[in-house]
């Protein structure tokens, strides 16, 4: 029978490296998901994506379940994100290349030509619109978007209100439509 | 405010699973029947998609394995001491901005307690002597404190028998307070 | 409370030392070495309305002895020393003599004598708030009366 988060928190609190080696198997691929929505670079979010879960080791110690493991998890990794962001120096040309690669990464099916140039232009245009998104409005509309989190659980891993997690999406909602409308 | 605007302000909410049972039937039935905010909703939907679609498909699938294995390899990693020491301090001062706010307080309350010392007008909001002693060896003195502009005054009255030889004529009367 | 709970009690640590540290500090408060004495001696008179622009600062305490007008004669400042004596030279032959006794609550308290040559006409204790004033006067001069403003200022 499958161990609850909670359970295999115990377990590792008592010293049982496996039952992190199964929280990290479960959470890994989701946390680097978030925070490559966050950084747009795969080496920096792969880095972060480890250095969150170094962390989490080291701090499950201290984890009481006041909140859910995932959520605990999340907010240490958007922490990290959103201070590898603003570390970020990237010049126009890092930033092309970087997109580029997201881009080829694609598995691109062969299609109508037509079609395929407006679907890149759109990527390109959203990855950049994104981008332009201050990180608390990036990490909300990630957040939301990839793992379809709630406004409370959003809200506890950037440590705001509902009410601001509600604004923020709107404002972000609102700026990449602003942008992006001529190809929706 | 018109019952569109209403709905437009509770549709992404709706869209977004967070109305409950009945608030959500009150947008679903007017999104149903209204053109308007069919379209806002058509757009939020096709934006969410998008979204959904750019930052979904571009994150490759991790293997485990690899991933885990860089993981141990710095769990077993010794961290030097001063990265540790920083990541400690960092977690000292690592609390919500609004929490900062109680210390902050305390320090502009002690400031402004101790303004006194800084602002000149407060100064003269402030200015009362108080008089401990006073000899004015047997001749008339009058003591006036002035509440407006904290004005304290000891007045001398020269002496009847005029034993003020530094006089030079007539004294003439004094204040009129 | 709800609040209270919600507060990190590292927050809650921050703010009893900031407390901690403010009582230390305002009980290691340093007394200050001397004080700065300024004598303004002003002849106040009924002969004319004329007001001297210098007093201006003055104006709303000079027209408590309601004279008709006001003439800057001179300004004096001097440190002193606590428990030290300075004597000021008060037109018509007289002196004023103020030995700041002490600084406390941000108060200092002076000992003042006026004499007529040999001859003391006033010895007073006053206490005065720290960069504060208070006015003395009443002796007779040139058709009017002195009226000096004696402040002092904690250093």
């Amino acid at each position: 029978m499958e161990l609850s988060d909670w359970e295999l928190v115990r377990k590792c609190q008592s010293g049982e490296m496996s039952a992190f080696q199964e929280l990290a198997s479960r959470y890994h691929q989701k946390v680097f998901m978030v925070i490559l929505g966050l950084l747009r670079n795969r080496d920096d979010a792969m880095e972060v994506a480890q250095e969150t879960f170094l962390r989490a080791y080291r701090k499950i110690g201290g984890f009481q379940g006041g909140s859910s493991f995932y959520t605990w998890l999340y907010r240490i990794a958007v922490n990290l994100a959103i201070d590898a962001q603003r570390r970020q120096k990237r010049n126009p040309l890092d930033f092309r290349e970087n997109m580029d690669d997201l881009l080829e990464s694609q598995d691109e099916v062969a299609r109508d030509p037509f079609a395929e140039v407006h679907d890149r232009e759109l990527r390109e245009n959203m990855i950049k619109a994104i981008n332009d998104l201050t990180p608390e409005h990036k990490a909300v509309i990630v957040l939301r978007t990839i793992e379809g989190l709630s406004y409370k659980d959003i809200g506890e891993i950037l440590g705001c209100s509902e009410g601001t997690v509600m604004s923020r999406l709107h404002y972000a909602r609102k700026k990449l439509h602003d942008k992006l409308s001529s190809f929706l | 405010m018109n019952e569109c605007e209403r709905i437009e302000q509770s549709m992404e909410r709706w869209l977004d699973g967070e109305l409950g049972a009945a608030e959500s039937e009150v947008v679903r039935s007017h999104v149903d029947s209204c053109a308007n905010c069919g379209a806002v909703q058509q757009r939020l939907v096709k934006l969410e998609r998008a979204l959904g679609n750019v930052l979904a498909a571009a994150a490759p699938r991790i293997e485990f394995a690899p991933f885990w294995s860089e993981l141990e390899r710095r769990i077993d990693e010794k961290t030097p001491w001063h990265k540790d020491l920083r990541e400690r301090i960092h977690g000292w001062f690592a609390v919500p901005r609004t929490a900062w706010a109680v210390p902050a307080l305390i320090v502009l309350l002690i400031a402004v307690l101790s303004y006194d010392s800084y602002l000149p007008f407060w100064r003269s909001r402030n200015n009362s002597a108080t008089v401990v002693s006073i000899d004015a060896y047997g001749r008339s003195v009058a003591l006036l404190r002035e509440d407006e502009s904290k004005t304290t005054v000891i007045w001398l009255y020269q002496n009847q028998e005029g034993d003020d030889e530094a006089a030079e004529e007539t004294p003439q009367p004094g204040p009129a307070f | 409370m709800k609040l209270l709970k919600k507060l990190p009690s590292r927050v809650l640590l921050f703010s009893w030392l900031t407390l901690a540290a403010a009582g230390i500090l305002g009980a290691a408060e340093k007394q200050p070495q001397t004080v700065q004495i300024s004598i303004g001696t002003i002849l106040a008179g009924n002969q004319n309305d004329e007001f001297d622009a210098k007093l201006k600062g003055m104006e709303a305490q000079l027209k408590v002895l309601k004279y008709r007008s006001y003439r800057l004669l001179k300004n004096e400042s001097q440190t002193v020393p606590w428990r030290g004596e300075k004597a000021f030279e008060i037109p018509g032959g007289r002196t004023l003599t103020i030995t700041p006794q002490e600084f406390q609550d941000n108060r200092v308290s002076v000992k003042v004598r006026l004499t007529q040559g040999q001859k003391p006409l006033l010895d007073t204790t006053v206490k005065i708030p720290n960069k504060g004033n208070f006015i003395l006067g009443g002796p007779p001069h040139e058709g009017g009366a002195l009226v000096l403003s004696i402040s002092a200022a904690a250093q």
